[in-house]
């Protein structure tokens, strides 16, 4: 079970751990003022945080000596036990502004879409790899993965939580891309996704106009513009240098969900372009030496694994960095190893772990 | 894993590298267009909405009379302000509030609970009621020193001075019409906010001190304005007049010393007063001025060589243009006169053709030296410029022959007062002013009003003032004669128009005119309107102006002469109180049988009018003027944070 092969790739594990502690330090810059208001403690959300990154670390370390292939045996109970929990937080969740996204377990909020996500994504990867060439055929190849996934993207959108739903599907798309799916196939699909999307987006007026203020937040600058024109307003403060560590101005009750969603607003105000710069750069060396960790993976399932993993923190990373500069939609997704919450957080690094060890097998 | 399939799985894996690339690019360029290119514009905006900004109201700067006696002067108030967002338990801090300010609970509630970033809860609220509030440390509530307009003297000079508004604005006088200068460059406490309103600890907190208003040194003397004004009020009482108006000036500079009408109205409590009693008769009223705009007809007569002093006229009760018949006031005529007797009789049928001689375009060029028809430029807010006709064909011989006798126009008191100055003062024409010196900060600077200008000949000036003297040895006005000064002026009495024709009822009745005759220090004018029973001017007009030269004249330094003394055995000698104490020096004057008015609320003398050792009338008022210490009570803005 253990490997003793290659050494993992130190470049990703470098940046994970330079990514983690600019998140622990943002948290704490970002939450403290916040903190002392609701909880009498600058420290309460950082040390939090700090738990949940030692706890998700001895996760990547373990992991990253278990050898990947026993997830093969996972791929089915895994997709299994994701259904479960996903039913499960619908019905005993905890409703946060009308959202059932998370399992109270007392000791650690659950977030049933962020294990669905690595779920599907070994799922996927092993599905694949034992299809091979047929994967291109569609009613045996592509669609069961489709209807899998479509149940999946259901169950997350009763939450609801759109921005995870899409997250995912993205990132499943690119496994399958990578995989050798056939273009038209995956063209076709994008095409028949559109009214679906179009569906969702229309059911919930407030959705559409959440999701299309990017285009000119200051039209509505009181309500539906106010998040992005926050984080503007925090990004642009911050000019090259930054206003400096701690002496963020938006974090006083400006930007909405500063420390968790946004984290990366109050990070380019108070570190600048240079520390935004910085940050943008560690997800692309993770997102390319991924990459790298899947071409050189011994096997198709390892190959497919790494891009899973890869796509699924970097897309989601460029994704949040998207959002939050004004450039794509608003889709509430946290920034991986830096935003705060345990659950995304312990996910992330578990994932890294996984791609660690992969990277510990490679080729070369 | 198959070939193909692996070759494949590698080309796709090296597109999504390209992807990253593209997906890095744009982020960073959409980095750089936020953060370099537009941080000014964004940090700005960030500013602006964080910065909160509580205005302090300047301390309005004080106008003293020419003697450097306050008459409108700012002290410190305090005031009650809410900061809507950082009021907690707003039910709770809304009761406290309002039982310890005696003000109504919803209304407080109101207050504290809009959407606003600052509110005023209650201006002027004493030091006991500032202290409670402050004691309960209600968060959002705060105490701030508002300046509020005093009156030292009381209700003193109120139509010249008007009205402040709440907000620390003139409204309406001299407080309107200097209030750039009055009003001070408004001071500001700054500090950031969060989204909520709450301060930003450790944020930025400016305070900006502000400016302080330019004191304002007015021409008015408050000795001569308070004349002034007893003089009216009594004039109003004794004839039943609806209305009535004293203005003094200096023929010299154009200083105006004093003006007055009644009804008044008390400053401090002006909404018991109808609005029309605020009104600065003097200069936002025209009349028609019947024979005292001969003084004037006659210096352009002189001036333009239609009449010469050695001139004879005359009159047979009447005198005929282009088919109307002008009547003069004495029915049979005047007969023969010459013409300083014109004056003196105040001839209409003389002076109707002098008007008509003069001709429309002539006279009317030279009314427009005398600013008549037009507005002087007084530095007063709302003047009314009078109504000339502007001379056409159209315009019958007879307007002409009419405006020569003072019927047929409209002008204001001031106007004709300052024409009555430029006789008196060599034919030099100053327009009338209230403002002698602004204080700035950068210096002092004067009003802003038209030069002095030589409208006339001083020679023209001298034979119109003798003649004017003359109308009072001998003439209409003897009435205004004082023993001891030579006065020279002139009568007048127009009837009123009603219904558009002149009423046989109603009239102004006026005098204008200087003393001393020759080398005039006071220049004043006396108007009423309707007075009640004997209505020609010199009756009712002329001891009022009298009274006032009587007053006046000692009191600017001019003894009495002489040679024109009519009874000086009485005459008393003045102590000289200087040094003493208030009450000490009242009595000292009364036990002598003088009449005494203090000024001031200090405790020791510093100064009398008329000066010690002078020999006066027995019962004469003495002026005396005490240290003025209540000058210091009041303090510059404080800074409401207390640091």
């Amino acid at each position: 079970m253990f490997t003793k092969k290659g050494n993992p790739d130190l470049l990703v594990f470098t940046t994970v751990i330079v990514l983690l502690s600019i998140g622990i330090i943002m948290v704490f810059s970002a939450s403290s003022v916040m903190g002392i208001s609701d909880f009498r403690d600058p420290f309460h959300y950082v040390k939090r945080q700090s738990l949940w990154a030692v706890v998700g670390l001895f996760a990547m370390f373990f992991l990253a000596r278990i050898d990947y292939r026993i997830y093969k045996a996972l791929a089915l109970p895994g997709i299994l036990l994701s259904y479960v929990l996903l039913v499960l937080v619908l019905i005993i969740g905890q409703d946060i502004g009308g959202a059932k996204r998370w399992i109270d377990l007392g000791f650690f909020n659950l977030q049933p879409s962020e294990i669905s996500k690595l779920a599907m994504v070994n799922f996927v990867a092993v599905y694949i790899a034992n299809k091979r060439e047929k994967l291109r055929l569609f009613w045996i190849g592509l669609c069961p993965i489709l209807v899998i996934l479509g149940l999946k993207f259901g169950l997350i959108m009763l939450e609801p939580d759109f921005g995870t739903a899409v997250a995912m599907s993205f990132t499943i798309l690119v496994v399958l891309f990578a995989g050798g799916a056939h273009l038209g196939q995956l063209a076709g699909l994008g095409l028949a996704a559109i009214p679906g999307l179009m569906f969702l987006v229309f059911q919930k007026p407030y959705r559409m106009r959440r999701i299309m203020a990017f285009r000119d937040p200051w039209a509505d600058p009181a309500d539906t513009g106010w998040n992005i024109i926050q984080s503007l307003l925090a990004i642009g403060s911050g000019g090259l240098f930054g206003l400096g560590l701690g002496n963020s101005r938006q974090k006083f009750s400006y930007l909405p969900e500063h420390h968790t969603d946004f984290i990366f607003a109050i990070l380019s105000e108070e570190l600048g372009f240079i520390g935004a710069f910085m940050v943008a750069f560690l997800f692309f060396i993770f997102a390319w030496r991924g990459l790298r960790i899947a071409l050189n993976a011994p096997d198709l399932y390892g190959t497919l694994l790494a891009i899973g993993i890869t796509s699924m923190i970097g897309f989601q990373a460029m994704l949040n960095m998207g959002v939050v500069t004004g450039s794509l939609p608003v889709t509430g997704i946290p920034l991986p190893f830096i935003s705060y919450g345990g659950a995304s957080l312990m996910m992330s690094l578990a994932s890294v772990g996984i791609l660690l060890n992969i990277s510990r097998q490679s080729k070369t | 894993m198959s070939r193909v399939s692996n070759r494949l799985v590698s080309r796709r894996i090296v597109i999504l590298m390209f992807a990253i690339i593209l997906g890095i690019l744009g982020l960073t360029a959409r980095l750089v267009y936020i953060q370099l290119l537009h941080n000014q514009f964004f940090q700005t905006k960030a500013m602006n909405q964080r910065l909160q900004a509580i205005p302090i109201d300047a301390r309005r700067g004080t106008i003293f009379d020419r003697n450097g006696i306050p008459l409108a002067m700012s002290v410190s108030a305090n005031a009650i302000y809410a900061v809507p967002a950082q009021v907690r338990e707003k039910a709770k801090s809304a009761r406290l509030v309002a039982d310890i300010l005696d003000l109504d609970y919803d209304f407080v509630l109101n207050r504290v609970s809009k959407r606003s970033s600052s509110e005023w809860i209650k201006k002027r609220v004493s030091t006991k009621e500032a202290q409670a509030i402050l004691s309960l440390e209600l968060p959002g509530i705060g105490v701030v020193e508002n300046p509020e307009r005093f009156y030292p003297y009381g209700s003193i000079a109120p139509q010249i001075l008007g009205l402040v508004g709440i907000d620390n604005q003139g409204l309406e006088g001299i407080e309107l019409y200097y209030d750039e200068y009055l009003r001070g460059v408004k001071g500001e406490v700054i500090f950031e906010r969060d989204a909520i309103g709450r301060e930003i600890e450790g944020g930025v907190r400016g305070y900006f001190q502000g400016e302080n208003g330019a004191d304002l040194v007015l021409t008015i003397d408050y000795y001569i304005q308070q004349i002034a004004q007893r003089e009216v009020e009594r004039v109003v009482r004794e004839t039943g007049s609806r209305l009535a108006v004293i203005a003094i000036t200096e023929p010299k500079t154009g200083n105006i010393l004093a003006t007055a009408s009644y009804p008044s109205y008390d400053i401090l409590n002006f909404m018991d007063f109808p609005v029309q009693n605020r009104r600065n008769i003097a200069v936002t009223d025209t009349y028609e001025p019947g024979s005292t705009f001969k003084a004037i007809t006659a210096a352009i007569a002189l001036d333009t060589g239609v009449a010469t002093p050695n001139a004879s006229f005359f009159d047979p009760g009447y005198i005929n243009v282009s088919g109307w018949t002008i009547r003069c006031w004495h029915r049979g005529g005047h007969g023969s006169q010459s013409f300083v007797e014109t004056l003196e009789n105040s001839c209409n049928p003389y002076y109707a053709k002098l008007g008509m001689d003069l001709g429309g375009q002539r006279f009317y060029e030279y009314l427009k030296r005398y600013n008549f028809g037009s507005k002087m430029g007084i530095d007063f807010p709302g003047e009314a410029p009078g109504r000339v006709r502007t001379p056409s064909a159209r315009i019958p011989l007879v307007t002409w022959a009419n405006i020569g006798f003072g019927q047929g126009m409209t002008l204001t008191p001031m106007q004709l007062l300052a024409g009555f100055g430029a006789i008196a003062n060599d034919g030099v024409y100053s327009v009338p002013h209230y403002v002698k010196e602004i204080h700035t900060v950068d210096g002092i600077i004067g009003p802003a009003i038209p030069k002095a200008r030589q409208i006339m000949e001083a020679e023209i000036a001298h034979m119109t003032r003798d003649a004017l003297r003359s109308v009072i040895e001998n003439g209409s006005g003897r009435r205004a004669d004082v023993a001891g000064y030579e006065v020279a002026g002139k009568t007048g009495t127009a009837q009123l128009v009603e219904n558009g024709r002149y009423s046989h009822s109603k009239t102004v009745t006026s005098f204008a005119g200087f003393a001393p005759a020759t080398d005039p220090v006071m220049a004043g004018i006396v108007v009423m309107w309707e007075p009640q029973g004997a209505f020609f001017g010199g009756i009712i007009a002329s001891p009022v102006f009298g009274r006032l030269v009587e007053q006046i004249m000692p009191y600017l330094g001019v003894a009495p002469q002489a040679n024109t003394v009519k009874d000086d055995r009485n005459q008393v000698s003045i102590p000289d109180v200087a040094g003493l104490s208030s009450m000490d020096a009242e009595k000292t004057l009364k036990d002598r049988g003088f009449k005494v008015d203090r000024i001031g609320e200090g405790s020791r003398i510093i100064g009398q009018v008329p000066a010690a050792g002078v020999h006066v009338n027995p019962g004469t008022l003495v002026l005396i003027y005490t240290d003025l210490d209540y000058l210091h009570s009041f303090s510059d803005i404080p800074n409401p944070f207390g640091v």
